[in-house]
């Protein structure tokens, strides 16, 4: 059967629709081919795939042929049955017949004839010619078509149809192709089945030896052909589908070697797109065919099938995998095959199958994960062309010429060499070639990197290249004496190449010379560098036989070009689809070719995408790889931002990845930048570099308006020392957002070494609230620099590439406003008025340092400080301690001066506290006198005291004013009140009148201060009209003193004295107006608490000396009136008593006693009595006159009653009304009742006009 | 033979990268497990593709090439263990196992207290416990 190979071929190529035989028995066909082939191609088609389900075909082609034709004619049955897909699917038998006669004798039998025996579909078209008018005719063709159906059709399935020329039958056509339908359809299910059978039957016998591929493939073939022709790709595609397994199962069976192919001129070009490429005969060996041609035919077939179900994708992605797969089928055989022939090929395949798959590739065919998956496979094509492609480059000795990047050497390092059977040897012509080689060899040199940065190259091969080649020819001449060659461990360093070799040489030579084999010369010596590369190059021109790609490969330039487009091809296709890392990578190799030819600009931009990448995502090994390119691109291209970003990042990469040299490099270039004149002056982020962090511990706290110092550590990724001229950092609230951030400056230089650095800056007064740290900002040199990395407490962590986040722990804390100290004075009690005192003044620090403060000390009028006592200051008894301080004992312990006094002096009002006083409460002890010049006048008994003047009189305060904090910004004032006054009040009165005129003066001394009072001598100094009785000086009796009042109480001493002859009246009132009493005390108090023993005395007591002090105070001494002149007497009440409302009439009756002569001489109304009612305003209502004058004989005994209407208010006892006399002295009135007096007044009478009668 | 293994994190930033290759060459190592993320991140994103593996952490071979091949790993909190081997025939299982001992001295090592989740392991006895599975994988 495998004979029937070639024919099989020219079937194929001949036969690609489906043919309808025309039976045409009664010579229609010319007249109405026309109508028939105006049908075609058959349209919406129903057919049954293999697994008899309807499929739509849109468009079926057919080709109508007359039995009669050549091309239906002269088979062989069995070639019929074999090819049977090209047999017609159809039959349509053409008749006519104008007579009944005519039909039964001729047409019928004639009919019969041709279905006789017959398998084929058919079915009859009746064609009328009779004309529309013609009725007879008409009659006639519908009695013969009659009869036909009668004959022909049967109930299953009408075979007939009717076709009337000259009428008009719309149905005609529709029943046509219905008909040509169901035919086509019929043979096709038939023929199916008939293939299907046949290909069970012979894979049955797979495993047998009589099997044969080629019959295998010729039925299977047949059956997809047959698919294609009547448009069922998706069965044609299955069957090629099980084509493919079943050639790859039995293809390899062990015991038959087959020859592989792909040794012919011309096979390295990938023929995996073009089945007619090599005809089917070519390759077949055997009962079976070439492996590498074959696969490649059914892959095309596939791909064919493919593209027309519009599926582009899925030819590249099973291109894709088709050509990893065949690639290692070609390694397998790679020894019989021509040097680099997979290479080749790949490349040629990836080639070819990335330009039929984007030509066919519309956007949009299909969904867009699949359109992304496309592309990521034309990506890859490209890339696995690129990696080849490269290879071969490197293999001629373009190695030199291709980055050693990361994604190179991870394509290429990991790649076997081609492993030829022998390796290709130097053709004896190639002399001036290997010359050139080796020139190019010695010129080549690494390009150094910028900065100085030196790095062992990475791999491009997977073995030393010049020890893989003369192995490989060694391996044929002299076994493995080239282990030896180890001379070189990189086969790039071209430079010493030639000094290793005359010896290896030498070596080879004496080998070769004894060995018996007829080698040529060249076999056995080992090959120079220059050598293996000018014989890979001859030998690849012998492989090579697409002139594109060996034009590719003639030249440096040329390779880079094509180089250039199969990463750019990639890149794009990576960045359409899901790798977009792919895509970035390649993007960095396409820059590297743009750097070396000084496409600084395209470079740049390139470079910046890979960087982006690779810092995104932390990968500082391979930015480390590439940054320092783009800091080229952007030097040349005097980019000086790019630049100097650049360098700040390279040097907050990981310190590892370079070393300290580079490192230097780059922050040398940074300072050289920033101290040069700059264009175009920008900002620099140095977040990575430069970080800061407040100290650890909390946070610092200063209280509303003080400044203070901020200490901050900031970590230097510089490797040395980098002076940062200034430098300031901003602060935020945490609360207050809407505020601005405000910035602290250090105004001087600062030098930051590397690692941490403290420094601390000076922090003027914020408001209240709580900050952070916000941005450090500052310049080095002309260049501003701004970090925004806030490092918790550590070096910047480099990995840790997403750190911008805030910090949150708050760096300082201003306090709201609140009483940081109080003064207040430390006595509640008076002190002694005219007599130096100390007076305390409690400073107390709330929670606050008073370190350095100054109080400033003013004191009011009446009181001055008696600045030669010196100012005492001690601690605070513990008693009156306040609690903060208490919780913090240690603190008290430390005081220097725990209980004792130190003295301070007082300067221009001021006093500097002493520090150990900060924090803890303290009394500072003011001397001070209050100036009264006024003598106490004494009261006499029973008066009311109007205590509240003296009070007043001996109020003095003093204003002070504390200056503290931390630059003494905070100010505390306050006046305190301090009340003197004199040790007693004294009040006076007779305590009995002798019948000898010696009156009984009682004098009772009221203690008015806190303090013991010890007196030790009272006298007293009357006034004119008294005197002393007896022969005394008015002394008391002097075993009465010591006298101790005790603080509050009251003591009482009597003189005796009497009235005494008034002598020249004139000027000896002048003289004595008042008596004065004299007492000597002395006092002991403490200061703590009041009045004490004055400053000025305890100097004196340290010096032994009696100081007593004196008190003077006046008292008025009045003559008694012995005799009134007048009475006044308050007649008594009704006594129905008083009630509140209820009128009342109040009586006084005034009597004169005695003849007012004497005084009336000088007074013009003797005979009228001046009167006044004094009443209070708030008890009593008063009706008539107050005051006014009632006449009063001046005669003895003359009495008038003055009456006065009053109404009682309040209810209880209340005094009433007074009457007094204001023109007559006291004295000379008598009154009854003598003093004052209450009267009860009654609630008012119980109102009864609201009440209802009871009995009513 | 394993050439390398790494850690890469949940944002795709590299924990622990190490390399069994003799020559120095550590940094295309990088660069294959930096490139293999894209399969990942494919996988990840197009759940309908990667299909009846979505729950499994074992993500499969990622990334076979002709030379080698790159198995990937994802743990539940998104960290990518991945690795590369030279052996082109690999059997599953043996992959399975080597990453059940790889996943299990990650978790060792980040349960250190002292580790910073997110940071690089710096951990020498997880450098060690990982030398120890590459050794005695396949």
């Amino acid at each position: 059967m495998a004979n029937f190979l070639p024919q099989f071929h020219s079937i194929k190529t001949g036969c690609d629709h489906i043919v309808i035989a025309v039976e045409d028995v009664s010579d229609l066909w010319p007249v109405i081919k026309k109508g028939f082939e105006e049908r075609l191609p058959i349209k919406k088609a129903f057919l049954n795939n293999k697994t008899r389900n309807p499929v739509l075909v849109d468009e079926l082609p057919a080709e109508f042929i007359l039995t009669t034709d050549a091309r239906l004619r002269s088979r062989f049955p069995q070639e019929q049955s074999l090819f049977w897909f090209r047999e017609p699917y159809a039959t349509i038998v053409l008749v006519t017949c104008e007579d009944l006669d005519e039909f039964k004798n001729i047409l019928k039998p004639r009919l019969k004839l041709i279905f006789q025996n017959d398998e084929r579909e058919w079915f009859i078209v009746f064609v009328s010619k009779a004309p529309a008018h013609n009725d007879q005719a008409t009659k006639m063709a519908k009695k013969v078509y009659a009869k036909l159906e009668v004959d022909f059709s049967s109930k299953k399935r009408e075979r007939c149809c009717k076709l009337d020329i000259h009428g008009s039958d719309a149905n005609f056509w529709e029943d046509l192709e219905a008909k040509i339908m169901e035919c086509i359809r019929n043979t096709l299910d038939r023929r199916i089945q008939f293939y299907e059978e046949e290909i069970r039957k012979l894979s049955e016998q797979r495993f047998m030896p009589i099997w044969n591929f080629c019959n295998f493939f010729i039925l299977k073939e047949s059956l997809a052909f047959m698919f294609e022709i009547a448009h069922l790709h998706e069965d044609a595609l299955r069957e090629y589908d099980e084509l493919e397994l079943c050639y790859l199962e039995t293809v390899n069976v062990a015991g038959k070697q087959r020859d592989f192919g792909g040794v012919e001129r011309g096979d390295d070009q990938a023929i995996l797109l073009d089945p007619e490429k090599k005809s089917l005969t070519q390759i077949v060996q055997d009962d079976s065919f070439r492996e590498f041609e074959f696969r490649q035919y059914l892959f095309a077939r596939q791909a064919k099938l493919l593209f027309k179900l519009n599926r582009p994708y899925e030819v590249a992605s099973r291109g894709h995998s088709f050509i990893i797969s065949f690639s290692k089928a070609l390694a397998l055989h790679e020894s019989i095959l021509p040097f680099c022939m997979r290479e080749v090929w790949v490349i040629t395949a990836c080639l070819a199958l990335v330009d039929a798959t984007s030509s066919h590739f519309k956007v949009g065919l299909a969904a867009p994960d699949i359109e992304k998956e496309f592309y990521r496979v034309q990506g890859e094509l490209y890339t696995l062309c690129r990696s080849k492609l490269m290879r071969l480059a490197y293999l001629i000795g373009y190695g030199s010429e291709l980055e050693r990047s990361p994604v190179n050497s991870a394509s290429l390092s990991m790649l076997p060499w081609p492993k030829p059977a022998v390796w290709p040897s130097l053709p004896s012509d190639a002399s001036s070639e290997v010359l050139a080689k080796e020139k190019m060899i010695l010129q080549e040199s690494l390009r150094p990197k910028h900065f100085g940065i030196q790095r062992k190259p990475l791999p491009l091969e997977p073995s030393v290249l010049l020890r893989e080649a003369n192995r490989r020819r060694a391996s044929l001449s002299a076994g493995n004496m080239f282990e030896l060659l180890d001379g070189r461990p990189n086969a790039n360093d071209g430079s010493g190449l030639t000094s290793p070799l005359p010896k290896a040489n030498a070596i080879s030579m004496s080998r070769t010379f004894s060995s018996p084999g007829n080698f040529e010369s060249s076999i056995g010596r080992p090959m120079r560098l220059a050598e293996i590369y000018v014989a890979a190059e001859h030998a690849l021109r012998n492989t090579i036989s697409d002139a594109e790609l060996s034009k590719s490969l003639s030249s440096v330039e040329s390779f880079e070009q094509k180089y250039l487009d199969l990463s750019k091809g990639a890149a794009n296709n990576y960045h359409h689809s899901w790798w977009k890392r792919h895509g970035v990578v390649l993007d960095g190799e396409i820059a590297a070719v743009y750097l070396k030819n000084e496409n600084y600009d395209l470079a740049a931009k390139l470079y910046e995408k890979v960087c982006a990448l690779y810092a995104g995502e932390g990968w500082q090994n391979l930015l480390a790889e590439v940054l320092p390119n783009l800091a080229e691109c952007q030097k040349i291209l005097n980019d000086q931002a790019g630049y100097l970003s650049s360098c700040v990042r390279l040097l907050s990469l990981d310190k590892g990845l370079f070393l300290t040299k580079e490192r230097q490099a780059f922050q040398s270039e940074v300072v050289r930048l920033a101290h040069s004149e700059m264009e175009h002056p920008v900002p620099l982020d140095v977040s990575s570099l430069i970080t800061f962090s407040g100290n650890p511990g909390p946070p610092l706290d200063l209280c509303d308006g003080d400044p203070g110092i901020l200490s901050v550590t900031l970590w230097s990724g510089f490797p040395d020392n980098i002076t940062l001229e200034s430098l300031s950092l901003t602060l935020t609230a945490t609360h207050n957002t809407d505020e601005g951030a405000k910035a602290i400056k250090s105004s001087d230089a600062i030098v930051l070494s590397p690692g941490k650095n403290r420094i601390t800056l000076s922090l003027p007064p914020q408001r209240p609230g709580s900050y952070v740290l916000g941005v450090l900002t500052g310049q080095i040199g002309q260049l501003r620099f701004r970090s925004h990395s806030f490092s918790k407490g550590g070096p910047a962590d480099t990995d840790d590439f997403m750190s911008y986040e805030k910090p949150t722990r708050p760096i300082l804390k201003v306090a709201k406003p609140r009483p940081l100290v109080d003064l207040a004075a430390a006595v509640s009690s008076a002190l002694l008025i005219n007599e130096p005192q100390w007076v305390g003044i409690i400073v107390k620090p709330i929670k606050y340092s008073l370190k350095g403060s100054v109080l400033h000390i003013d004191t009011g009028p009446g009181l001055r400080i008696e600045a030669a006592h010196g100012i005492e200051i001690e601690k605070h008894g513990i008693g009156s301690q306040n609690v903060d301080n208490l919780a913090n004992p240690q603190e008290e312990n430390c005081s220097p001066l725990a209980s004792e006094v130190k003295r301070l002096a007082l300067q221009d009002n001021k006093i500097e506290l002493p520090e150990w006083t900060s924090n803890i409460n303290s009394v500072l002890w003011i001397p001070v006198q209050a100036i009264s010049d006024e003598l106490p006048k004494g009261a006499p008994a029973g008066t009311a005291v109007p205590l509240k003047q003296s009070v007043v009189d001996g109020l003095r305060t003093i204003a002070l004013k504390l200056e503290f904090g931390v630059s003494h910004n905070q100010t505390f004032e306050k006046t305190i009140a301090v009340h003197f006054t004199d040790p007693f009040h004294v009040s006076t009165r007779i305590a009995d009148k002798c019948n000898d005129g010696t009156l009984l003066l009682q004098v009772i001394l009221h203690s008015q201060v806190k303090a013991s009072l010890i007196i030790y001598d009272a006298w007293l100094d009357l006034q004119d009209g008294f005197a002393h009785t007896g022969k005394g000086d008015g002394r008391p009796a002097s075993r009465f003193f010591p006298l101790f009042v005790s603080p509050k109480s009251r003591a009482g001493i009597l003189f005796s004295i009497c009235l005494a002859d008034t002598p020249g009246r004139g000027e000896a009132k002048e003289l004595h107006p008042d008596s004065i009493l004299n007492i000597r005390y002395k006092i002991s108090g403490s200061r703590s608490l009041g009045a004490h023993s004055p400053v000025a005395e305890e100097l004196k007591g340290i010096d032994g000396e009696d100081a007593t002090l004196t008190f003077r105070s006046a008292l008025v001494l009045q003559r008694p009136v012995l005799d009134p002149c007048l009475a006044v007497g308050f007649l008594s009440l009704p006594s129905s008593g008083l009630r509140v409302g209820q009128l009342v009439t109040m009586e006084w009756r005034v009597e004169r006693l005695k003849d007012f002569e004497d005084i009336a001489a000088s007074e013009n109304h003797h005979d009228e009595v001046l009167y006044e009612v004094n009443v209070n305003s708030e008890n009593w209502m008063i009706a008539g006159r107050k005051r006014g004058h009632v006449s009063l004989s001046s005669k003895q005994g003359s009495r008038i009653v003055i009456s006065i209407l009053c109404l009682p208010l309040v209810a209880g006892y209340v005094r009433p009304p007074q009457l007094g006399l204001p023109n007559v002295d006291e004295a000379n009135i008598t009154c009854n009742p003598p003093g004052p007096h209450l009267v009860c007044v009654l609630p008012p009478a119980l109102s009864s006009s609201y009440c209802v009668p009871a009995s009513a | 033979m394993i050439v390398c293994v790494a850690v890469v994190g949940h944002q795709n930033n590299p924990l622990y990268i190490q390399s069994f290759t003799e020559a120095d060459d550590a940094l295309k190592l990088h660069h294959i497990v930096h490139c293999s993320l894209d399969v990942v991140d494919e996988r990840v994103n197009n759940p309908k593709r990667s299909g009846p593996t979505l729950n499994e952490t074992y993500l499969g071979v990622l990334y076979p090439t002709e030379n080698y091949k790159v198995y990937g790993y994802l743990t539940n909190t998104k960290v990518k263990l991945i690795m590369v081997t030279t052996d082109l025939d690999v059997r599953d299982a043996d992959v399975r196992n080597f990453y059940r001992g790889f996943h299990a001295a990650y978790v060792n090592a980040v349960s250190n207290p002292f580790h910073v989740p997110g940071k690089k392991i710096t951990s020498k006895t997880f450098a060690e416990k990982v030398s120890t599975i590459v050794k005695s994988f396949g």
